[in-house]
């Protein structure tokens, strides 16, 4: 992966797998405190203590046998994580969900580049449309003011009524309203 | 700054729209999002079709996702479902590949016979 936010989006691909139907990503950089952190929790299956385990190791993969005999995603990004002087975290609970929090020391000089959170976004919004998404990004800047963009897809899905979210006209909205909130709180450049 | 007045707006012009064509889906883009076709670049595919979808009002298309399918080595993997034809899988996907699927497939109903890599028996 070139960047944290192709991460997410991998991470976000296994909570869809897991049945969720709540995801709720939240992505900041807090410059005072030196840190970018993701976190990603959803409602989904949940895994055991064994699994859980199993899927920090890049031997390991929840698909079948015959498939595919490794799984990279999640201990890609632990690595990445623990590299850069940060931390890695993932808790489970069988039929509750999965919450995952990584934090990247934000000047190390390994840190991948956040990379393109609105198509990150985009795509699993939309890939996903029977999955709602609450989504808040923030920024913390030097001088201690914070900005921050909402989005959550239950409030859009409410408003549109029988129209579905991946109409055309939806995916434009969508598009530029992630643009513009990730413009704002300038949140594109790091 | 969008609002959800804009919503609303969209939410009107859609159901007039939805009233004088038929809004059935007719056509699926299914994009592979497993690990290794998001590290080959499937996100880019996905936002081509997601652009171009929107860009030429395609209501009757949806871009969804999946994960993986065991065709790693031909990542990003995209499969084409249109009613009543047999499925193609396209594979070895770029963004101007997408687009030009789009336009040919999508729109003219001719399918990319060089990007295909199976087809639905």
């Amino acid at each position: 992966m070139q960047d944290l936010s192709l991460h997410i989006l991998d991470i976000i691909e296994n909570s869809a797998r897991a049945s969720s139907q709540l995801i709720d990503i939240t992505i900041g950089i807090d410059e005072i405190k030196n840190v970018i952190s993701i976190e990603i929790n959803d409602d989904g299956t949940g895994m055991d203590q064994q699994t859980l385990e199993n899927a920090q190791n890049p031997f390991y993969t929840s698909k079948s046998e015959r498939q595919k005999k490794v799984g990279l995603g999640i201990p890609l990004f632990k690595q990445n994580a623990e590299w850069c002087n940060g931390m890695f975290l993932m808790t489970s609970v069988i039929n509750e969900g999965t919450s995952l929090k990584a934090e990247f020391q934000y000047d190390h000089i390994d840190r991948m580049p956040l990379g393109n959170v609105q198509d990150t976004m985009i795509g699993s919004i939309l890939g996903h449309s029977d999955i709602d998404f609450n989504i808040r990004l923030y920024h913390i800047h030097k001088h201690n003011e914070m900005s921050e963009f909402v989005l959550d897809t239950r409030i859009i899905k409410s408003e549109l009524g029988d129209i579905p979210i991946t109409w055309p006209d939806v995916i434009q909205y969508l598009n530029e309203t992630l643009n513009e909130g990730i413009k704002n709180i300038k949140l594109e450049e790091f | 700054m969008k609002t959800l007045a804009d919503l609303k707006a969209i939410r009107e012009k859609a159901q007039q729209e939805m009233k004088l064509r038929n809004s059935n889906v007719r056509v699926k883009v299914i994009v592979g999002m497993g690990t290794s076709g998001i590290a080959m670049g499937a996100r880019d595919v996905m936002k081509a079709f997601l652009d171009e979808v929107a860009t030429r009002s395609l209501t009757d298309v949806v871009v969804t996702q999946t994960g993986e399918k065991g065709f790693s080595s031909m990542e990003p993997v995209v499969d084409v479902i249109e009613e009543g034809k047999p499925g193609v899988t396209y594979g070895n996907m770029t963004a101007d590949k997408a687009r030009k699927v789009v336009v040919e497939h999508l729109v003219n109903g001719n399918p990319v016979k060089e990007f295909i890599i199976s087809t639905e028996k």
